[in-house]
């Protein structure tokens, strides 16, 4: 039995909590987090608001006390980083080919997104977003 | 994935269907590539998702232009597998049941047509996903409340068609339905109940039509392609009053459903009550491992600690009251009265009024979440669940014999046993779930021999699942054999006539046209 990795992750639970909430000293239950409404335009085209198309398209797991940020605080905590860093907007080690890939293979518990969940070019918009500069 | 044409195309005749659907819907909504064909297949498949391989997909903006799809479809013989937006997770995602099909995604239609905040009512294409009506709600400030399932990052409509089920006074979500627009296969477009009139203005608020009342046939169903419907929506209450009770012991269900059922039933309560096992609640504190890291079912022992450890019951009754406030205390106290005949241990109240955050993980609330599906990851590694379904009676002696069976079964195939039991009126829902290691082929074999066996033990005792996964669409439809199947050979007459070509979703829920009857087989393409 790992009994200490047990009381992690309930910690970690919790944090999705304290997130929604605003900090980690106001731990009531999680709210609802609203994603940015759906761009309009043509969706196959690029140049988007990337942060409101992740918030969109990937907001269902991966806004604060998410499935994804849940999963994903865990994994991180177990890892030794802060558990800010199961919210993908956080991050300091993502690639764009690794965000791509990701979104289209799935991983773990996440599964493939397809071009009609998000386009190519919402996807690269994301994807850039997300990788703060990074080309690769 | 590899493609898998469509039966009887060629790769020329494919190639060219595909050139007159994206003549359609425009080059970038047709998805061919082996990377498409990748993510519209079963991601949750249990074994390889190449049993059930979509050649291609195909994605509408309008409902003029699934009815040219349709046309072309049935010039080509290219079969259409129709997802609303292909979440179906647990019983095939987006993946076609015949293999080679074109999926034909109607997430880019997702407009909310109308919302009357009055009747309690909107009007919704099936793109519409719960994320998506909440959020509108929400922005415009609408006080209406969905019926949400467990996972709600799918279709509003596509979840009540397929015949979900919820946990609010609103949750049995096909009962939702109000008036249907479907293309049929041949193409012309039918509106159901009032809605046969041109222009009439009660079509989203009375449930029939005038003669035959055709609005399930579209549920579940190859009959026609759902292209916007009514669902009606539960007026916000004032206050909310949730009654949390752990229960002890596993016999202890029996008396649980004696004394919830009635009063589900009389209406006193009028959620659809959710009774969920230990492990329902154990799933989101980690993985197995966590708490048991030896392969089989997790021995009693271990149970009984877990459950000391983390202060539970076997069961938990979370129930739910709304309305206004003196009438949710009166209720209350009916509820509180009954179960203190069973149980010393007062419930847990957590009271909500109006203007009080709402949890998000809340869904008796009718807050979406995709939480819950989580428990994919307590096996680890590329975790999915299958759920084997049964309906049976809410009675605690039908309920019991019930939990006994599969208990048993899933016992003997040394399983971990998951299982809840939603109270839905006169029936409880029995969802068993099965969880597993997508990458782990001798657990999958287990699983879908379990899942057979299952499916059979219970069709002797008198029971059917109200949903299955593609793998098991034939074998759970050869359990109404009520009359030589007289039920399978009605549906079919119909889906022939309707559908000479066979074009529309072949093999769904075990219903073949004729022009691929040849093809079923057996429970597995």
């Amino acid at each position: 039995m790992r009994n200490g990795a047990i009381a992690l992750v309930v910690a970690v639970a919790g944090f999705g909590a304290a997130l929604a909430q605003g900090g980690p000293h106001d731990a009531g239950p999680p709210t609802y987090q609203m994603r940015a409404p759906e761009s309009g335009g043509d969706r196959l085209a690029a140049s988007q608001d990337a942060a409101a198309i992740f918030s969109h398209r990937c907001g269902y797991c991966h806004l604060p006390a998410g499935m994804g940020t849940n999963l994903l605080t865990k994994q991180q905590v177990l890892a030794g980083n802060p558990p800010a860093m199961g919210l993908l907007t956080n991050r300091n080690d993502l690639a764009v080919d690794y965000v791509i890939a990701v979104a289209r293979n799935g991983k773990g518990a996440m599964p493939p997104q397809t071009r009609v969940d998000i386009t190519d070019a919402e996807l690269k918009a994301v994807a850039a977003y997300l990788a703060k500069g990074k080309a690769r | 994935m590899e493609l898998k044409l469509p039966p009887h195309l060629t790769p020329a005749q494919f190639q060219t269907a595909l050139k007159d659907f994206a003549s359609v819907v425009g080059p970038g909504w047709v998805l061919s590539s082996d990377e498409d064909r990748d993510a519209y297949s079963d991601v949750y498949a249990p074994g390889d998702a190449a049993q059930w391989p979509p050649s291609a997909a195909i994605s509408p903006a309008s409902v003029e232009e699934v009815r040219a799809i349709v046309r072309l479809a049935n010039r080509y013989k290219t079969p259409l597998w129709p997802v609303s937006r292909g979440k179906n997770l647990g019983y095939g995602t987006a993946a076609p049941r015949l293999p080679g099909s074109i999926v034909l995604d109607l997430g880019r239609m997702n407009r909310i047509l109308e919302v009357d905040a009055a009747l309690g009512y909107a009007v919704l294409e099936p793109g519409v996903g719960f994320f998506d009506l909440y959020e509108h709600l929400q922005r415009t400030k609408t006080p209406l409340w969905m019926s949400v399932p467990g996972n709600a990052w799918g279709s509003v409509i596509g979840n009540a068609l397929d015949h979900g089920i919820g946990y609010t006074p609103y949750g049995l979500n096909a009962r939702n339905l109000c008036g249907i627009e479907a293309v049929l296969p041949d193409g012309d477009l039918v509106r159901t109940g009032l809605g046969a009139m041109a222009n009439n203005k009660a079509w989203h608020v009375f449930p029939f039509g005038y003669g035959p009342t055709w609005d399930l046939m579209f549920s579940q169903s190859n009959m026609g392609i759902v292209t916007k419907a009514g669902v009606w929506l539960m007026p916000a209450p004032e206050t909310s009053l949730e009654l949390i009770w752990d229960i002890p012991e596993e016999g202890d269900i029996g008396w649980v459903i004696d004394t919830l059922a009635p009063l589900k039933i009389a209406g006193v309560v009028d959620q659809s009550i959710f009774i969920p096992s230990w492990l329902g609640k154990i799933v989101l504190k980690g993985q197995r491992r966590d708490f048991w890291d030896k392969p089989g079912a997790i021995p009693e022992w271990r149970v009984k600690e877990l459950l000391t450890q983390y202060k539970l019951g076997y069961w938990q009754v979370a129930l739910r009251l709304y309305g206004d406030e003196g009438i949710v205390k009166a209720r209350a106290d009916v509820v509180k009265a009954a179960m203190a005949r069973h149980l010393k241990t007062p419930p847990v109240e957590n009271w909500w009024r109006q203007g009080d955050p709402v949890n998000a993980m809340d869904i008796t609330m009718g807050v979406p979440s995709a939480v819950p599906l989580q428990m994919s990851d307590w096996i680890g590694g590329r975790g999915a669940h299958l759920g084997f379904s049964p309906v049976v009676p809410a009675t605690g002696a039908a309920v019991t014999d019930q939990l006994k069976r599969s208990r048993k079964i899933i016992g003997d195939a040394d399983v971990d046993f998951y299982a809840s039991f939603t109270i839905g009126g006169r029936f409880a829902n029995n969802v068993n779930m099965l969880m597993y290691d997508r990458d782990d082929a001798a657990g999958i074999a287990k699983m879908r021999q379990l899942f057979d066996v299952l499916i059979t033990e219970t069709a002797k005792a008198g029971y059917a699942e109200y949903r299955t996964h593609l793998g098991w669409m034939d074998k759970v439809n050869a359990t109404f054999d009520f009359n030589d199947h007289a039920m399978r050979r009605l549906n079919e007459r119909v889906k022939t006539a309707l559908d000479p070509n066979g074009i529309l979703a072949p093999g769904k829920q075990g219903v073949w046209p004729a022009a691929y009857r040849d093809l079923s087989g057996g429970g597995k393409a």
